[in-house]
């Protein structure tokens, strides 16, 4: 039988080990994404240009699944093979997980309203879908402060160009690894992905 | 005949030293190993090639070193990385090929009319890159130049880097050392003189104006080596300090000691040291920056003369700036650089001069595949006869001023990420001094304009 203190002490060995691996403490992914990933996705997780997603505060079931579709080279739109294909080339899984774990502990930007013309329009489809388009509401899956849950992607403080562009790219296909997001894009306008995206990220 | 043989001579001389100088100042940059090594390709670092996007400067910063290839390790018994070397070399090729027309040809060497107009060059230059890693922290740009005016290849620009990550007052600072032989091709932004988009693209074989500053050139062509250091802080404020001494080549087979002795021209005095202050804040798809630079250069004009006692001092001060906006389909930006020269000429007349350059450019690009530049340059300064002299057709003064004015304008279509064909008109207002007559031997400014056709492959 382990006495207590061994058995605290192995404890604390076992946190101090796992800590590198998992969470805020990860020095080794931290070093990463700030001297590799933040050249586009910004120090942290929060990029400044909208042609590169926020990172920061997604939730880190997605990131991880798209860096495998990268990875996997089933996520092709235009920037996905430009930058993120060779990126991703030598990263193993474990590194994905904690990278994944690392932006998720971020703290997300936050929303700023879009343009004021697009708000009311984006609301109504946020919440109620077009049922004659066959859109759902983006809240049923995305949550109604657009903060997504598990593999289901935040929206809320994001680019707007940026999710308006990932929104073209489902429906054309080029970004394939969502089948869901194509039919539900199948035939939505271009005007309504703009309402959409102005009103989601703004949350 | 003997003054007509002498100013023959004097032409040819002239001609062989502006191609000369000319071939290896044709600045050439977009490494397709950076892409191979990295697998991003060539539109993550570049605007179109040479001009550097942020990542593409971030890269720079970083030392040349990001990859996502298999790599061949090496580790202490400590677990620390010896060695990182990519499976392949990063070894790339540039190949250009030119068509060059001047309004007017140029003189006849043999003094007798003007020679054929409308040169070939083929290549015009080609070079051999190795681009990327060495180290875990340490990578180079490093370029060996075929140049057809002089047939030889020779050492072109190298930019060989030390680069690591710090942290002041919370924030990140990128810091890193450059073993480098020109001074600012080193530099991120392309509103400083070795990358100054679209300035960096003109031909060899069309006369180019004289009188040029230090950080313009003529120290680089002289031969020199720097060392300098620099900081990045917050991906907003750099700053770089270091210093240059000469650093000769070919000089094998010359009597006397070897490279720092009298046979060479215009020899560093010790060391010249170099300064780099900069600003950039980026917003949307948008980046600006501005900074400044500047070097104190001491030079023995030597060519014969000991390399002792006075010199000729220059100091050269320059601001610049840098606008990007890169969108999906459009991309525009602007580049400008003012550079002002104060010359102390101890080992001539003992005469004080000034020569200020200004240049400022814009570009657009649609799609990255079609697109135009149009800019304006200026070089002005101190009328000297000693220093601009006359007596020699095209590239002499005739009113011994350095004065050179004008336009450039391009057109460029990039069917592949690595491969530019342009379309250049270079429009002289004064050139040398004058407007008319400049040379005394009757040639205009105009007859300079020259259209240049360039084919530029990367692979």
């Amino acid at each position: 039988m382990t006495s207590r203190p061994i058995q605290l002490l192995l404890a604390g060995a076992a946190l101090h080990l796992m800590a590198p691996a998992f969470g805020a403490e990860d020095v080794e992914i931290a070093r990463l994404a700030s001297q590799v990933c933040a050249s586009c996705h910004g120090p942290h997780g929060d990029s400044i240009s909208p042609a590169f997603p926020r990172l920061a505060g997604q939730n880190a079931a997605y990131i991880e699944a798209q860096l495998k579709s990268f990875k996997d080279q089933t996520r092709g739109d235009a920037y996905a093979q430009a930058y993120m294909w060779g990126m991703v080339a030598q990263l193993d899984e474990d590194t994905m997980k904690r990278l994944a774990v690392y932006y998720a502990a971020e703290k997300p930007n936050p929303g700023r309203p879009g343009d004021p013309a697009n708000m009311a329009q984006g609301q109504h489809i946020f919440d109620s879908g077009i049922a004659a388009s066959g859109i759902p509401p983006c809240a049923s899956c995305h949550g109604a402060n657009a903060q997504g849950k598990d593999a289901i992607p935040r929206l809320a403080g994001q680019h707007p160009e940026y999710l308006v562009k990932q929104l073209v790219a489902f429906k054309s296909l080029q970004r394939g690894n969502a089948p869901v997001m194509h039919v539900v894009t199948d035939k939505m306008t271009l005007e309504q992905m703009r309402a959409i995206a102005d009103y989601a990220a703004s949350k | 005949m003997k003054a007509l043989r002498d100013k023959s001579g004097a032409i040819l001389a002239s001609l062989a030293a502006l191609l000369f100088f000319s071939g290896f100042s044709a600045q050439s940059f977009a490494v397709p190993s950076f892409a191979r090594q990295t697998g991003v390709a060539c539109e993550g670092c570049h605007t179109v090639f040479p001009e550097l996007t942020p990542f593409g400067r971030s890269f720079k910063l970083n030392g040349y070193v990001m990859d996502n290839l298999p790599q061949v390790k090496g580790m202490t018994t400590d677990n620390k990385e010896a060695l990182l070397l990519n499976w392949l070399p990063p070894v790339s090729i540039m190949f250009q090929t030119s068509y060059t027309s001047t309004s007017k040809p140029l003189p006849d060497v043999s003094g007798i009319g003007n020679s054929q107009n409308g040169q070939v060059l083929f290549p015009q230059q080609a070079s051999l890159f190795y681009a990327g890693r060495i180290a875990p922290n340490l990578g180079a740009f490093i370029q060996m130049t075929y140049a057809s005016d002089s047939g030889t290849f020779g050492w072109d620009n190298t930019d060989i880097r030390y680069a690591d990550h710090a942290t002041l007052s919370g924030k990140d600072v990128t810091w890193g050392v450059s073993l480098n032989n020109n001074p600012t091709v080193q530099d991120v932004w392309n509103s400083t003189p070795a990358w100054q988009t679209p300035f960096d693209q003109r031909s060899s074989a069309a006369p180019t104006p004289t009188a040029a500053t230090q950080l313009d050139g003529p120290l680089t062509d002289s031969g020199v080596a720097g060392l300098t250091v620099y900081g990045y802080f917050a991906n907003s404020i750099y700053a770089e300090f270091g210093a240059y001494r000469s650093s000769p080549q070919g000089f094998a087979g010359q009597s006397g000691a070897g490279p720092l002795d009298s046979s060479a021209s215009n020899v560093v005095r010790g060391a010249a040291p170099y300064w780099r202050l900069a600003y950039e804040r980026q917003w949307d798809r948008s980046s600006w920056s501005i900074g400044a630079f500047g070097m104190d250069v001491d030079l023995f004009p030597g060519g014969g003369t000991a390399l002792a006692g006075v010199t000729n001092k220059y100091r050269d001060v320059a601001l610049d700036t840098q606008y990007q906006f890169i969108g999906d389909s459009s991309i525009y930006s602007m580049q400008a650089v003012y550079i002002h020269e104060k010359q102390t000429l101890n080992a001539f007349a003992g005469q004080s001069d000034t020569l200020n350059t200004l240049r400022v450019g814009g570009s657009y690009y649609y799609q990255r595949k079609y697109g135009g530049a149009v800019g304006y340059f200026s070089t002005t300064g101190t009328t000297d006869p000693l220093l601009y002299p006359s007596g020699t057709a095209v590239f002499g003064s005739a009113n011994g001023s350095p004065d050179s004015k004008g336009w450039i304008a391009e057109l460029n279509y990039i069917p592949w990420q690595n491969v530019k064909v342009a379309l250049q008109y270079t429009a002289y207002n004064r050139f040398n001094g004058g407007k008319t007559d400049y040379d005394g031997a009757g040639r205009n400014a105009s007859d300079n304009n020259t259209t240049y056709l360039l084919g530029w492959i990367n692979f």
